[in-house]
């Protein structure tokens, strides 16, 4: 048996696994379940115990599912091999299998007329990348934070939140439906507003988790609308299309509406299939440009609602994956305890956004508006972030500022249509972000919690462990050969330069040009960090004389990631062939059956002119000279120049800017101004008038005011006779019967 | 003037006869006896009526059983006649007002009801009220309320000797 | 035959009669034997109703009646011995602490 062979036989077949994929989730549930109601119980090493083998027993079932997705049998002709990990597409015509795939339905979870919702969960390629990446980084980090931990007394609720959030994330990339990702999605939101106000005895702390939270409602509103929209577009779409529309989608008519009443419409695979079918053709009735013709959508076209749908759902995604707007509470939430940012603030949750429109790929590819604006605000934000993160001293907001900054790259190439690079920069950002906010942690826990990296400096000798891997991780997210980050990110603005909107061709190369600033700012900023922090003599207002490395637990989940973070890059090289035998670049080969329907979209549809070329040596060069450049400029600087001039002041221009910067460009302020003073006035007024005059006064003491009159009055009624009582009953009776007699005599 | 509406009449005015003593009577045990012999009466009305089976029980459980009843406890409380009248107050002036304008408000309404019964048939006539017909409806389609009732019986006797008791 | 009104009229004198009983006497037993007189007004109601319709619910209904009057009697007379034993007096106007 070759190696090929060896991992296309999966262990456990796919048909046999499929039932078990909901323990997935079930088992960090119950670890959550354990450790808070019994945590305190059982003891710091009993929960760690609990909280870390149900996290581990998950990534086993994710290998399983993983592998599972690849199965194949030998197959009759020579060297062909059968796959077996397929499933029935319940939308598409009757011999329409996903491939790669398995997905199990566990019945419905609520139905409301037409409206139902499944509790269904599927693997495929992308969820089960995913699924590897949230519990393998997600085991590390809970490993790691067993001995980050040890000194806090909550840790028994830490872990339960820990594990919480993991369940959460699971069931956002496992579901198949809309509503129930929309569970996830709230899970992890709820988890994260928990882990930053883990200390919330401070209350800055507690503020900083409550701005995260309040945030992302502002974003998981939109979310909701756009979920309304599409099932008002679902529906509308079922009402109008013609036997055309459904031989477009590879479907035909009884199936589709078979398959809504079965799966309800929120189900991804039914939304591709309503995609599909929205393309031009020649025989068809329903296309972009077609008005809705009845309910509460009447008059809107197709394409239109789909847009404000899109831009809907990216306002979510902007929310959750803190990009513009609504970026803000992302630097704030490094108020919780490291390993909590390193794994919910820059591995997994706040890459949800980034998954999101990769699972919509098919949706968002019939809108290039929606794509343009995604691509803009991503790479906006991404410039953004990363020149506040030029003057950041706090070792955890830099690290916040760039994965902002990262994040906003993804959404550049989930913008302009390069979702696999997108996904691998995902991929490849978990594992080199997880390490250097945990070599972070490591950095804080062997300093005595300091995080300014002015009053670091000269770590290199004292933490071997931590500098090494650190060092590895700065240097694949700026972009080095040979890391996991050059390559991601290249493919990111290889794609974008070469990937074209349709009516939009000025977006490709503006953000193209944009995300090279970028790549040159991340290496500004990541080798200052890493030079202050690590480089350097040690500064004279260090906290600890002598820092001292990590336990065991610590190091060695760094150097896991670290290793992670070079040998990610295999991914991007072009090793395989394509169908039309070009060569192809791993990951893309990988997630093309997972893509497949976006493809056929972008063709058919010809909003987007995806580009499939692999990137030349000048690229990868030229690439390469861009970071050079901003890391070298950082190295001049921190270095000679800042060294060279200590005890003089700096120029006034380079005051203003760092002082800029150094504020945050002011947007919390804007903000401020913008919408939380009238907001605060707005309560004032509520609160004086509405509240304190019209509830208080009138409606609470009022009432209360008019019942007390009334009582004492009718405490003389209150003989405590009973056949005085009995007497008013009989008056009553009386009386009833009397009005009876007179409504029937008439 | 047939034979059954003479007796209805006599059997009406002994009803409210005994009835009105069972009200206006001074000792309760006078009371008592009153309403033994409106309980009586009332079996003869049923009877008229053809309940049978429920004249049969209400002069075993009303006449017998819960009369007793009643006896024991004056008995046992040694209760004489009432020393005094008790002043008319106006809860009681108002009941009693209530209740008399009650009556005539019935009696109004009933006098505008069609009058009559339903005609049965010789068979159906046979079999009303006997105990063989009520006991095939209350074993069938009114088991369960029957069984609650018993229910009921005995957590009534328990609670009445707990009540009752005067240290448990 | 005597028409259903009679009786009906009968049942609604009786009933009113108890009521009467009810809300004037004082004495705590003599307004049990009132309740009594009410529920057996009752009685004769469903009585000439299953008379006047031919079936046997309203025999049954009287059935459970006289069942439910039995534990009522026992309870009240229970009651009744109860309150005479800490408070020597089974005159309704001496019990009135539902004042407080």
């Amino acid at each position: 048996m070759n190696l090929a062979e060896f991992f296309q036989v999966a262990p456990v077949a796919p048909d046999l696994l499929a039932p078990s994929l909901g323990l997935i989730i079930a088992l960090p549930l119950l670890g959550a379940f354990i450790c808070g109601v019994f945590g305190r119980m059982l003891g710091r090493a009993n929960v760690h115990l609990i909280a870390c083998s149900a996290v581990a027993g998950a990534f086993v079932l994710s290998v399983l599912a993983f592998w599972a997705t690849s199965h194949t049998a030998p197959g009759a002709g020579d060297g062909a091999r059968r796959l077996l990990a397929f499933y029935r597409n319940p939308f598409g015509i009757e011999a329409d299998f996903v491939r790669y795939a398995l997905a199990y339905d566990y019945g419905t979870w609520f139905a409301v007329g037409d409206f139902r919702v499944n509790f269904g969960l599927a693997v495929d390629h992308l969820s089960g990348i995913l699924l590897l990446v949230i519990t393998g980084v997600g085991f590390l980090i809970h490993l790691y934070s067993t001995s980050y931990m040890e000194h806090d007394d909550g840790y028994w609720r830490y872990f339960a939140y820990l594990n919480l959030f993991v369940a959460a994330m699971l069931t956002l990339v496992l579901a198949d439906n809309l509503v129930l990702l929309f569970v996830g999605w709230e899970g992890v939101g709820m988890a994260s507003y928990l882990l930053i106000g883990f200390w919330y005895t401070d209350p800055a702390k507690a503020w900083a988790g409550r701005k995260a939270f309040v945030t992302n409602r502002i974003g998981d509103f939109a979310f909701l609308i756009a979920t309304f929209l599409m099932v008002l577009l679902v529906s509308a779409f079922t009402r109008q299309a013609n036997a055309g529309d459904y031989a477009m989608a590879g479907s035909n008519s009884q199936r589709y509406q078979a398959a809504l009443q079965e799966k309800g419409p929120l189900t991804f695979k039914g939304l591709e299939k309503m995609a599909e079918g929205l393309m031009d053709s020649n025989s068809d009735k329903v296309d972009l440009t077609t008005p809705i013709e009845a309910g509460p959508l009447e008059g809107y076209t197709f394409g239109g609602v789909m847009t404000a749908a899109l831009l809907l759902f990216l306002l979510g995604a902007a929310g959750k994956s803190a990009q513009l707007p609504l970026y803000v509470w992302l630097p704030d939430a490094m108020a919780g305890p490291t390993p909590v940012s390193a794994l919910i603030h820059a591995a997994t949750m706040v890459t949800a956004g980034v998954y999101l429109f990769s699972r919509m790929a098919a949706l968002l590819v019939l809108s290039p508006t929606a794509m343009a604006t995604v691509a803009i605000i991503g790479a906006l934000t991404s410039l953004l972030a990363a020149l506040i993160a030029f003057a950041q001293d706090d070792i955890k907001k830099v690290l916040a500022y760039s994965t902002v900054s990262q994040l906003g790259i993804m959404f550049m190439g989930v913008g302009m249509g390069i979702f696999w690079a997108a996904v691998l920069h995902l991929v490849t950002h978990a594992f080199f972000k997880a390490c250097l906010f945990l070599g972070a942690g490591s950095v804080m826990h062997g300093n005595g919690d300091e995080t300014d990296i002015k009053k670091l400096g000269g770590l290199r000798h004292e933490m071997k462990w931590t500098w090494g891997t650190f060092l590895v991780a700065t240097l694949a997210i700026t972009g080095i050969i040979p890391l996991s980050g050059f390559f991601s990110k290249d493919a990111i603005l290889h794609g974008v330069h070469h990937n074209h909107l349709e009516g939009l061709h000025w977006v490709s190369s503006a953000v193209y040009y944009l995300g090279l600033v970028i790549a040159a700012s991340t290496a500004f900023y990541m080798t200052r960090l890493y030079l202050l922090t690590f480089e350097g003599p040690r500064s004279k207002e260090a906290r600890v004389a002598h820092a001292h490395e990590s336990a065991w637990q610590m190091t060695l989940p760094l150097v896991v990631l670290a290793v992670l973070s070079v040998v990610a890059a295999v991914y991007a090289f072009p090793l395989m062939r394509s169908s039309s035998g070009q060569p192809q670049a791993v990951f893309e080969n990988f997630l093309s059956p997972v893509f497949s329907a976006m493809n056929r979209i972008a063709n058919g549809a010809k909003t987007v002119e995806l580009d499939t070329s692999v990137p030349h040596l000048a690229d990868y060069v030229f690439a390469w000279l861009v970071a050079l450049s901003g890391g070298g400029a950082a190295a001049f600087l921190y270095l000679r120049f800042f060294p060279a001039r200590a005890g003089q002041p700096a120029p006034a221009f380079a005051r203003a800017v760092r002082r800029t910067a150094q504020n945050k460009f002011y947007v919390d302020e804007l903000y401020e101004f913008i919408v939380i003073r009238p907001v605060k006035f707005m309560s004032f007024i509520l609160f004086r008038v509405v509240d304190a005059l019209l509830i208080d006064t009138v409606a609470v003491r009022g009432t209360a005011w008019v019942t007390a009159r009334v009582g004492s009055a009718l405490r003389y009624v209150q003989t405590g006779d009973a056949q005085a009582y009995a007497a008013v009953m009989a008056l009553a009776l009386l009386g009833g019967v009397a009005y009876a007699l007179i409504q029937v005599m008439q | 003037m047939n034979i059954e509406l003479i007796l209805f009449g006599a059997f009406a005015l002994l009803t409210l006869l005994s009835a009105g003593m069972v009200i206006f009577a001074r000792s309760p045990i006078n009371s008592a006896m009153a309403l033994v012999s409106t309980f009586f009466f009332l079996a003869g009305i049923y009877v008229l009526l053809w309940a049978h089976t429920v004249a049969v029980m209400q002069v075993l459980v009303y006449a017998g059983a819960i009369m007793v009843l009643f006896l024991f406890v004056i008995m046992l409380l040694n209760l004489g006649e009432s020393p005094t009248r008790g002043r008319p107050t106006l809860a009681r002036l108002a009941g009693g007002a209530a209740t008399v304008g009650l009556l005539a408000v019935l009696t109004i309404t009933l006098l505008k009801l069609p009058q009559g019964a339903s005609a049965m048939g010789p068979e159906a006539q046979a079999s009303f009220g006997t105990m063989a017909t009520m006991g095939q409806v209350i074993f069938t389609q009114w088991l369960f309320p029957f069984e609650a009732v018993s229910l009921l019986l005995l957590v009534a006797m328990v609670g009445a000797v707990v009540v009752a008791k005067s240290r448990i | 035959m005597v028409p259903i009104t009679y009786y009906l009229l009968l049942a609604a004198a009786l009933f009113c009669m108890g009521m009467f009983g009810v809300l004037v006497r004082r004495n705590a037993l003599v307004v049990f034997m009132c309740v009594e007189l009410m529920l057996n007004a009752a009685n004769l109601t469903f009585l000439a109703f299953a008379r006047m319709r031919g079936d046997s619910i309203g025999h049954v209904s009287a059935f459970f009646v006289i069942a439910v009057a039995a534990a009522e009697a026992a309870i009240g007379l229970a009651i009744v011995i109860a309150v005479f034993r800490s408070r020597g007096s089974v005159l309704v106007e001496d019990i009135r602490t539902m004042k407080h």
